[in-house]
């Protein structure tokens, strides 16, 4: 039996057409020529003050990308991409760059409050405490409440439109506490023995052929620094949109915690909607040193296209995390309810002895929607550990895809992982596809996957309504306790704009 | 593949495509056959699969294939005893068909014969562009058995196939024409001495109702490239279990693909995999539920010892129209030495919503607790070990029903275990 209508039209509800992030901002900008060529490249990183190093990596990784091809492996379909037919940059005027949120153009801020991005961040956790205003924090007044933002729950934005970071907030607070929360161009200029040493030692610069493309061409993203036993006061969160016609958008995002540090990061992302498609190419590397702990957490909604498939951004990221620290952890999760083709998969190389990595995704594809997602544990150290936990939601003419690799080398003694991946399927018209990789080159390695795909059960379904609780509450309850295990995972500032978001993707209209 | 640039054939593909031309006069058929056999030549010449395509993703032929021996009509090989006493046997020795033996409600007619009035030509081509097997096995095959068993049978005794070498190369088919309401048990067994490259493709349909066991027995020497692929098409309402064991070869790739072709069907994968020295075994299956109403179960047990490296990739397609599946794959490995490896890839491609599918896969040393329990009783190390090992197997073959068959079967089992465990 199919699912119930009830579901099928709460699904419908949250058609891609209700995408509520559509909108365009009208802001004056600063755009590269369409194209990409040396000169592009070159003119990008001059606008960007970069020094000669940087551009030659740039131009290195042009020349290694020439060289390849598309990878074809993932399960989605798409036209082939005219890389000449795209802008590599789009910045908003005004770039002497913002001091405060006074200097920041009016327009843009009224976008990010459309998105309720927290940027003067006093509401966050309303009741809870109220914040000083952004522009205080950036003042000296800020030493007064510097005490009591190890307490509160507040949050660092960087924000990045179209190819720039707009304005990052909080950056004088994080400076006391030794943290260093920028854009990664500022980083490039400020603290370029940090970016030498660090970038591109986990997504090496000819990783993949999007990986490459991002390293020649990359034009903003955040750069996070956090030194030796600091605990990051505050969660750090960056904001991406795609706002200019015909651009790509191409971030870059370092995360270093040092010996004994701690950091949670979170990233949220939208776009307007467009008859065209957008491309999104992001590359995002962490390092955890000894004993440090990163937690990196996505809420990705970028347009995923009309009802008949028109449209949306095509999101093809390399994320991945390096345990180079022994005891170190990295954990990443991720919320897919957006973009027209999602191909990422956050990775954990685990070198340290004794590291961890987790993965904990829930993707949700509606519409004509591909999403090619999973995960990597590559087990190098001793007493490693991993663990995966999957939950794909397709609906309407979807195709879900999981893929995850997970790999004990020769001399990973007591390798452990346990991976999860459940899918539920809505309507007949979608795809659900579990394609998990185990490796195992060690006797002591003990590797544990199991995976399920079914709709609403009809047994839970009666249990739970044989209680009194009507259909669709009962359904809306099941699908709940079929994410749960991942929402649990979101830092709690983040959790709440999590669970708005699968309100309108499936739970909330479930219910 | 990319088709247009050509590349430079790697020795084995070159000692295949020179065979080809010396063999080419000595094949049985012509016409369609022939034309079968050509296309299935230009697969090879394209080249063997590598690690790139993604069903040989574990296994890169290219690379592990280096000997491709010579054909040798000079060599000797016999006959072994049939796993269950008194079961009629029907022989290719050194790729040759034996006598056919008589046996009620069962037709038995060489392959050669088939290829040679040209009524084998549709049976002969590769499934796709990853099929390398099939090409090579269409390209070179002379013979095998075609067994035709007539509606109603009900077979006392397994009827066995035995494909013996003792070295150069051998290319067989085993097809089965199953009528319905059918009751039968086919032992086919894979074994030899020397060098041999072996190939070799079993297509069997399976008729309404029937009830039908195929064992696959493959020990081949240390020395010898196995390929093994086996097609099956499961009728209405019929059950059919498969019962792979793979105790041998140098190089061995076993392929499995099953269509469940009528309402009501049901598919059971029994495997074993042994696997010690210096080997590559590969199990790869792909099931396709292409109807409402069908099930199916997979285990697959595998033992790593010394050298080997294993692969199994289960691959479970569900179709939009096979509403209420019910498909469930396990694959469990007990990893014994620390040179051994094992990868498994198990695939689920869903496209019915009202499913109930699932897999699990584990890869473990065997349980210290459970070692512990038995050793805390007086059982030395290795006993307890070797207890535990053939109890995580043997739970396997216990599921045959068949009594006689579960004892030639623990038989062997011990014979592996004597001889590597």
């Amino acid at each position: 039996m199919p699912a119930v209508q009830e579901t099928i039209d709460q699904v419908r509800q949250i058609d891609v057409d209700q995408y509520k992030y559509g909108f365009e901002t009208e802001i004056a900008v600063d755009k590269a020529p369409k194209g990409l060529s040396e000169d592009i490249i070159r003119f990008i990183s001059a606008k960007k003050n970069e020094p000669d190093w940087m551009l030659e990596w740039r131009l290195d990784a042009y020349r290694r990308w020439l060289t390849m091809e598309e990878p074809t492996w993932a399960r989605v379909e798409y036209p082939k991409i005219d890389f000449q037919d795209i802008f590599y940059y789009a910045a908003p005027k005004n770039q002497s760059g913002p001091k405060s949120l006074d200097e920041v153009d009016p327009e843009l801020l009224r976008t990010y409050e459309k998105l309720g991005i927290p940027l003067k961040e006093q509401e966050i956790l309303a009741g809870v405490k109220k914040a000083a205003p952004a522009e205080s924090v950036d003042d000296e007044d800020a030493d007064a409440a510097n005490d009591n933002v190890y307490k509160s729950g507040r949050v660092a934005v960087d924000a990045v439109f179209d190819s720039v970071s707009v304005v990052t907030t909080f950056k004088k607070e994080l400076a006391k506490a030794g943290v260093i929360f920028c854009s990664i161009s500022e980083a490039i200029r400020e603290h370029p023995e940090l970016v030498k040493k660090y970038l591109g030692s986990v997504v090496p610069v000819s990783d993949n052929f999007y990986a490459t493309l991002n390293s020649a061409v990359f034009t903003d993203g955040s750069f996070v620094f956090v030194p030796k036993g600091v605990r990051c006061p505050m969660e750090l969160s960056t904001y991406f949109r795609i706002n200019e016609k015909g651009t790509g958008q191409f971030e870059r995002t370092l995360i270093i915690a040092e010996e004994g540090a701690y950091v949670s990061y979170l990233e949220g992302c939208t776009a307007p909607q467009r008859d065209e498609n957008q491309l999104h190419a992001a590359v995002v590397e962490l390092i955890a040193l000894d004993d440090a702990e990163i937690k990196y957490s996505t809420v990705q909604n970028w347009y995923p296209g009309d009802a008949e498939g028109k449209g949306g951004v095509y999101n093809f990221v390399t994320k991945r995390g390096d345990c180079r620290g022994d005891r170190s952890t990295i954990s990443w999760t991720q919320v897919e309810t957006g973009s027209a083709i999602t191909w990422k998969y956050p990775s954990c190389i685990l070198r340290g002895d004794d590291s961890q990595g987790n993965f904990y995704s829930i993707a949700v594809s509606n519409g004509y929607q591909q999403i090619d997602s999973g995960t990597k544990m590559l087990h190098l150290g001793k007493n490693t550990k991993s663990r995966i936990i999957s939950k794909g939601i397709a609906a309407g003419f979807s195709q879900n895809t999981y893929r995850g690799q997970v790999s004990a080398h020769r001399k990973a003694t007591n390798a452990r992982n346990f991976t999860n991946c459940d899918s539920l399927l809505i309507g007949d018209n979608c795809g659900a596809h579990t394609v998990p990789y185990m490796e195992a080159k060690n006797s002591t390695a003990q590797f544990e996957h199991e995976a399920t795909t079914s709709k609403i059960s009809e047994d839970q379904k009666f249990y739970v309504m044989q209680r009194g609780i009507p259909e669709e509450e009962a359904i809306a309850l099941i699908v709940n306790g079929f994410v749960k295990d991942v929402i649990q995972e979101l830092p709690m500032e983040f959790a709440v704009e999590a669970q708005k978001l699968i309100g309108i993707s499936l739970e909330g209209s479930v219910g | 593949m990319n088709i247009q640039t050509p590349i430079k054939n790697t020795p084995a593909e070159l000692a295949l495509i020179d065979a080809f031309g010396e063999r080419l006069a000595l094949l049985p058929g012509d016409g369609e056959v022939m034309l079968k056999r050509d296309a299935a030549i230009e697969a090879i010449k394209a080249g063997l699969p590598t690690r790139r395509i993604e069903s040989w993703h574990y296994t890169d032929l290219r690379r592990l294939l280096t000997k491709v021996p010579a054909f040798d009509a000079g060599l000797e090989a016999k006959p072994v005893a049939p796993l269950i006493e008194g079961s009629p046997v029907l022989t290719v020795l050194n790729g040759v068909a034996g006598k056919p033996v008589a046996i009620e409600g069962v037709t038995a007619t060489p392959v050669a014969e088939k290829l040679g009035d040209g009524t084998y030509a549709p049976a002969l081509g590769a499934q796709g562009a990853d099929d390398a097997i099939g090409a090579l096995n269409s390209a070179f095959v002379a013979d095998g058995w075609l067994l035709e068993i007539a509606d109603g049978t009900v077979l006392e005794k397994p009827v066995e196939v035995q494909n013996v070498q003792a070295g150069g190369q051998v290319h067989t088919r085993f097809a089965a024409k199953i009528g319905n309401g059918v009751t039968a048990t086919i032992v086919e067994r894979q074994t030899g001495s020397g060098d041999a490259l072996v190939s070799s493709v079993d297509n069997v349909v399976i008729g309404d109702g029937s009830e039908v066991t195929w064992l696959i027995v493959q020990e081949q020497p240390d020395t010898a490239t196995h390929f093994g692929q086996f097609n099956a098409w499961i009728g209405k309402d019929a059950k059919f279990t498969l019962f792979v064991m793979n105790a041998g070869g140098k190089l061995v790739r076993q392929e499995i693909r099953v269509v469940t072709k009528g309402e009501g069907s049901d598919f059971q994968l029994r495997g074993v995999d042994l696997l010690h020295g210096d080997t590559h075994t590969d199990v790869t299956m792909v099931l396709d539920h292409a109807v409402p109403n069908t099930g199916s179960r997979e285990i697959i047990r595998n033992v790593v010892t010394g050298k080997a490296r294993g692969v199994f990739q289960g691959r479970i397609n569900v179709h939009q129209v096979a509403q209420k599946t019910d498909a469930k794959m396990a694959c469990n490995t007990l990893l014994l030495s620390d040179d051994g490896e094992f990868s498994t890839k198990p695939e689920l491609e869903i496209f019915a919503d009202d499913v109930a599918c699932g897999h699990g896969a584990t890869v473990t040393e065997i349980d210290h607790a459970h070692l512990f329990y038995l050793m805390a009783r007086g059982i030395d190390e290795k006993t307890a070990r070797g207890l535990l090992v053939k109890a995580f197997v043997a739970e396997v073959i216990e599921e045959l029903e068949d009594e006689a068959l579960v004892e030639a079967l623990e038989a062997r089992l011990d014979g592996w275990f004597a001889e590597h465990g």
